[in-house]
């Protein structure tokens, strides 16, 4: 499944709407679902926020085999910034040190097995992959 | 679709999705809260970095007046973000 998505934060709605279409035809479990929209829902924010002015969609590709789900973000005409290389987060910071932001990234590493990141053309990918469970029998 | 309601002991209660789209319904429910409160999340599914923002602010402020929030019911997908996050640190989690 693959769909374009307006660069605006009220785009998650729909995006939430594909990624549950992607859950039901799949048959995933409720886990699984809940990893996706938070994993789409942080990269997407983050391509939002740091190229306001950006014309174009965003891409969001969905797939999966028998035992991983990947998902493919696609951001055109953007400088490049490997997500790999972002800020570390550290969760062990005394509330009065913490401040808003930082976290979404983090968490995707916690929730999502693999990231890849690519950039050619002025076209950034992101591709998130996550385990399934086998089903025990 | 997310709500934020209080019922008749003065909790709030959240339901639905709490993402980044939400942010400017919180802060403006949020930023009315002065006192130690508790935050039921039962009817929450669903909560992203932008919704753990909201809450940062708030509970940073309130500290600062030794009031807090104190947050309760969280389905274990909440749980894993807050404990990932580390806010299992910075909140009272019953």
């Amino acid at each position: 499944m693959r769909k374009q998505f307006k660069r605006d934060i009220n785009s998650l709605k729909d995006i939430f709407i594909f990624l549950d279409e992607f859950v039901v035809h799949h048959k995933l479990d409720e886990s699984v679902s809940f990893v996706l929209q938070l994993a789409v829902e942080e990269i997407f924010t983050n391509m939002v926020k740091y190229d306001v002015q950006n014309a174009h969609a965003i891409d969001i590709s969905l797939s999966k085999d028998a035992d991983q789900v990947v998902i493919e973000l696609l951001n055109p005409d953007v400088e490049s910034f490997d997500i790999h290389k972002a800020k570390e987060y550290d969760p062990s910071r005394p509330l009065q040190d913490r401040e808003p932001g930082g976290v979404g990234i983090h968490l995707v590493k916690k929730f999502i097995n693999k990231i890849e990141y690519d950039y050619k053309d002025g076209i950034s990918k992101i591709t998130l992959i996550k385990y399934l469970e086998k089903p025990h029998v | 679709m997310f709500e934020i309601k209080v019922n008749e002991a003065g909790d709030i209660l959240l339901s639905g999705r709490f993402d980044a789209s939400q942010v400017g319904y919180a802060n403006q429910f949020f930023d009315k809260v002065i006192k130690s409160t508790i935050v039921d999340f039962k009817e929450l599914d669903y909560i992203s970095s932008a919704g753990l923002s909201v809450l940062l602010v708030t509970q940073k402020r309130l500290s600062e007046k030794n009031q807090q929030l104190k947050l309760m019911n969280m389905n274990r997908h909440i749980q894993d973000v807050f404990r990932y996050a580390g806010f299992d640190k910075i909140f009272t989690i019953e």
